[in-house]
């Protein structure tokens, strides 16, 4: 995910908005909260009827629909291998899960309540000891209940149907690999047949394998320590680097200075200089290219390319700063704060890496100054600190390293630096000959060199005893599998350090944080289903408090609705948070004639559609985000979910739920039941 | 029991509800202070649209006061720790009709947090108390007659044994026997030393069990007081007596009138038709045949 650059002002608010929605829930409801021992009896009396009345709509049906759908679309689907087939099934199974599961449950939870309202059976509810909240909780606990009994349901028939379809697969594999041994044992066959056919036939394709991830850290030079330089803005990439000053107070502001000041590593670029231009450039300054936006205004901008001091420093001192960092007012002749400035650096030179700090600390990690009035700055006030942060490596999560340089051979070739903690805790199984194994997925973008094979160096040491690693070089193909084994004594209790480089000048090697993975036991598919089935029910336990929520004071057909915008909103949120740093949509196009920009109705058009962005965000920060946990994910890849997923899942749907039923108490608290 | 405070006591209490406009409001209850002691039979009376059912939902908390303030058993209304001994038979039997009597009556127990056995046995225990046919009480409550239902929710109200049964109209969709019973079982909850409010515009049913009562009209108290001095009529005498003659009755009439009474009328008294239908239903029971109408 995409940090906003700077400080969110509007999440604040949502979330002051919900602290205050639970404080006030804490304030109104201990009492109710504190009946609560004897207090849920009762609720599971609510729900109990609730699930009797979910069992009257005959909430059991969708079970067969459900199937009966996914049979269809099973059908229709030829896939082409066994592995894409089971892939396939279970997106289907899973996805039509979600689908009727969330459609069914959300318009029973918008419905039971109005409707015991007008049955009136409320009245005589009502007139029993409970409490609102046991009242709410029960409804919630009987809804999700219902749909759980329906999940379990599914789970069984998915594990079933996969278990056919594996036994199907299995024997296929028997099949074939019998085939192609009889065949290579009467020499009709040169090739002897497929280590993996045989797996195949023996474990099936639904066991899980599972890995172990460890934390990924691409450097020049690799130290280890966690202060910061810790990343790099690289040179010649797409990589940005905002830095983000909340405001800059027009009052303090005299013609403003930014000083940046880079820690600046020249590395090689892997291409061998051809032409004397080249070799020219090679010996250039570094340069940074600066934009600077108004947050509130994109249109407002101002560029410039700099030249990096040898000392990595460079001051700019942008011109038209009076109409742009503070706004002038001629009829008052005062200059007022034109809100967020947000700066965007980019640096064309390549081989270049500018290390970056927040500012805060000292060398070499400061980076950015902000040249202030200070004689202005009233005493105390604190003055705005940019935050800084680095865009382009994370949305693509992937990183290269590159070989040596011909050019410049004191320097050493990049480093991918993949560091595993707590390895002991990890039940990381051992072979037989004492050694665990490590998968690696590279994949390598051969700029020169074509010809010659794709060979990483690989380096493996503890932190412990560093001085003496295993090295090895490993021919590795593109995107396959590359299995590597490491002796049992690197499973030591201080971090293990895998790292790599790239063997041959111009053989980039792309990496993601997944690229080194220890191999852990594998684990029973019916455990991994009932994962991802657990982010379902978690999913479905927030669209329910949702439509519980909404129905407390709505009709069943606006709760609907209600519920309806707030699960699309809650799907929403990587959208308009784009939308956001983009800074928003309509008239705030980049073909706008600049003479428009001065029009009345133009300001008017984009400061409403700023304040319309504004606000569906702000709307979409008191969502749960609905995306932010996917059932499918692992399991369809690699047929395994770590514990770690399930478990936040829980917690965090806790956390979003809490406040929703928070303000579904306060809305029922005091409503007539009559 | 020691009354040391009433079983149900409001000041002034107000409902106004609501309207868009104020063309649409209403006024369903205005300063109504009522003081219903412990044990006592309590009569709410009053034609229909008077208030009866907004005075007894806000002595439940199920609706909130525009004003004025309700207390029962001492706390104020709605309190949970109070409604725990309360019953309360609605208007209207409000029950699930997904569920059977069984299961209903057990989610209401559940509702008191009763334990398992206690469940079972209150359960069976209150639905033969209503007289509940055995027959129908494993069939949705959505397939039961009127009458059938109505005894459900008699049963739900008493189901705690509550210190105060609030029943409105508690005799509404019942035959007279039903009725009637009702009535005994009103009375027998008296008996216990319980409190009960009864709501009703059958006069009949106040008029045999009720200690004390109140009119209302249009949501104010018009009248209130003991049953007995209300309806007392002062300046009538009555006499009844069995095996008078025409000579003596002639005799009786000449006597009082020399005696300087006025208004005399005489004749025979009649049976009410409940008693009638009671004992024809009585009869066809024991399977015997009607005997004509005579004062026990
Ligand atoms: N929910 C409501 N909204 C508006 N008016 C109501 C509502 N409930 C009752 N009323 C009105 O309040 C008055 C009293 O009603 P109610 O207490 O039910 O009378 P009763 O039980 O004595 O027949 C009636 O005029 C009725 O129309
Ligand atoms: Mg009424």
């Amino acid at each position: 995910m995409n940090h906003h650059p700077g400080f969110d002002y509007i999440a604040l608010c949502a979330y002051a908005l919900i602290g205050i929605l639970v404080v006030a829930f804490v304030l109104l409801a201990f009492r109710d909260v504190g009946r609560l021992r004897t207090g849920i009896f009762r609720s599971w009396a609510i729900g109990r009827t609730t699930i009797a009345e979910a069992w009257n709509a005959r909430i059991w049906a969708i079970v067969p629909i459900w199937f009966l759908i996914c049979l269809i679309i099973s059908l229709l689907v030829r896939p082409y291998s066994a592995a894409s087939q089971v892939e396939i099934y279970l997106t289907i199974l899973l996805r039509a899960q979600l689908v009727m599961l969330l459609v069914y449950l959300g318009i029973l939870a918008c419905v039971s309540l109005p409707r015991e309202r007008e049955r009136r059976t409320l009245i005589t509810t009502g007139s029993k000891p409970i409490s609102r909240l046991e009242l709410l909780l029960g409804k919630v606990i009987g809804i999700c209940a219902a749909g759980l009994a329906m999940l379990v349901l599914m789970t069984a028939i998915t594990w079933g149907f996969m278990a056919v379809i594996n036994m199907h697969i299995e024997h296929d594999a028997a099949v074939l690999y019998a085939h192609e041994k009889r065949s290579y044992n009467s020499l009709v066959r040169r090739i002897p047949p497929e280590p993996g056919i045989r797996y195949t036939a023996q474990h099936g394709v639904l066991q899980a394998q599972n890995y172990y991830t460890g934390t990924l850290r691409i450097a020049g030079l690799i130290n280890y320590q966690t202060n910061p330089p810790e990343r790099a803005l690289k040179g010649g990439s797409s990589e940005t680097l905002y830095f983000d000053f909340p405001s800059l107070p027009a009052q303090f502001v005299s013609p403003p200075v930014f000083l940046f000041r880079f820690v600046v590593l020249r590395m090689n670029t892997g291409a061998k200089p051809n032409t004397p231009a080249q070799q020219a450039a090679m010996l250039q300054p570094v340069k940074i290219h600066v934009t600077a936006v108004l947050r509130d205004n994109p249109m407002m901008t101002a560029q410039q390319s700099l030249t990096l001091n040898p000392s990595g420093t460079v001051e700019w001192r942008p011109k038209q700063w009076t109409n742009f960092f503070s706004l002038y007012e001629p009829a008052t002749g005062q200059l007022y704060d034109p809100g967020p400035v947000l700066l965007k650096v980019t640096c064309p030179t390549l081989g270049a890496y500018l290390f970056f700090g927040d500012g805060t600390q000292a060398q070499p990690a400061a980076c950015l100054a902000l040249n202030l009035d200070r004689s202005r700055v009233p005493a105390g006030m604190m003055i705005p600190k940019p935050d800084p942060v680095i865009t382009g490596f994370k949305s693509n999560n992937k990183q290269e390293i590159v070989g040596p340089s011909y050019s410049h051979p004191g320097i050493p070739a990049e480093v991918a630096s993949f560091e595993f903690a707590h390895l002991p805790d990890r039940r990381i199984p051992i072979g037989k000959h004492g050694n665990f194994t490590v998968h690696l997925f590279l994949s390598v973008d051969k700029q020169e060199n074509e010809a010659l094979p794709a060979i990483a160096d690989i380096t493996a040491f503890t932190l412990a005893d560093p001085t003496h690693p295993i090295r090895m070089q490993l021919r590795f193909a593109e995107k396959h599998l590359t299995v590597l084994k490491l002796p049992k004594s690197l499973l030591d209790q201080s971090p293990l350090v895998i790292n790599i480089q790239s063997n041959y000048p111009g053989h980039w090697i792309k990496l993601t944080q997944n690229s080194v993975q220890i191999v852990r036991p594998p684990s029973p598919f019916i455990v991994n289903l009932a994962k991802s089935e657990f982010i379902i029910f978690c999913e479905m336990v927030l669209l329910v408090v949702i439509g519980v929520t909404a129905s407390t004071r709505l009709g069943w057909p606006v709760a609907m609705l209600t519920t309806m915008v707030c699960y699309v909103l809650g799907n929403l949120f990587h959208f308009v948070y784009k939308l956001m740093i983009l800074g928003g949509f309509g008239l705030y196009g980049p073909y706008i004639d600049s003479k428009m920009k001065g029009l009345w109705y133009y300001q008017i058009g984009s400061f409403i559609t700023a304040v319309m962005v504004k606000m569906l965000y702000a709307l979409v920060r008191l969502m749960p985000d609905f995306t932010r946990f996917d059932p499918l994910h692992d399991i369809v890849i690699s047929r395994n979910l770590p514990w770690i997923v399930p478990t936040v899942d829980a917690g965090w749907t806790l956390a979003c739920a809490l406040p929703i039923l928070a303000l579904g108490y306060l809305l029922l608290r005091k409503q007539e039941l009559a | 029991m020691v009354a040391e405070f009433a079983a149900i006591e409001t000041r002034d209490l107000t409902k106004i509800y609501p309207g868009f406009w104020k063309s649409q409001q209403v006024q369903a209850l205005t300063n109504l202070n009522l003081r219903v002691r412990q044990g006592e039979i309590f009569g709410l009376l009053g034609p229909n649209g008077s208030g009866k059912t907004t005075a007894i939902k806000l002595l439940l908390g199920l609706i909130n006061a525009t004003s004025g303030e309700a207390l029962v058993m001492g706390q104020q209304a709605g309190d949970q720790d109070t409604r725990r001994r309360l019953g309360y038979l609605p208007e209207e039997s409000y029950l699930y009709r997904f569920l059977n009597a069984r299961q209903t009556m057990d989610f209401y127990a559940r509702l008191f947090n009763m334990n398992r056995s206690q469940r079972r046995q209150a359960v069976d225990y209150y639905l033969d108390f209503v007289g509940l046919d055995p027959a129908v009480r494993g069939r949705r409550i959505g397939t039961y007659s009127k009458g059938q239902t109505r005894r459900v929710a008699l049963a739900q109200a008493l189901l705690n044994n509550p210190d105060l049964v609030i029943m409105d109209e508690p005799t509404s969709g019942l035959d007279p026997v039903g009725m009637l019973e009702i009535k005994n079982m009103i009375l027998r909850l008296k008996a216990a030393g319980k409190t009960v409010l009864l709501s009703s515009h059958q006069l009949a049913d106040v008029e045999d069990v009720c200690d004390r009562l109140v009119i209302l009209y249009r949501g104010r108290v018009e009248l209130e007081g003991a049953l007995n001095d209300l309806l007392e009529v002062k300046d009538v005498f009555q006499l009844e007596a069995r095996r008078v003659s025409p000579e003596l009755q002639a005799k009786l009439v000449e006597m009082t009138k020399a005696g300087g009474a006025e208004d005399i009328q005489t004749g025979r008294p009649r049976v009410r038709l409940e008693d009638l239908f009671k004992r024809l239903v009585d009869a066809k029971r024991r399977g015997e045949p009607m005997a004509v109408s005579t004062r026990r």
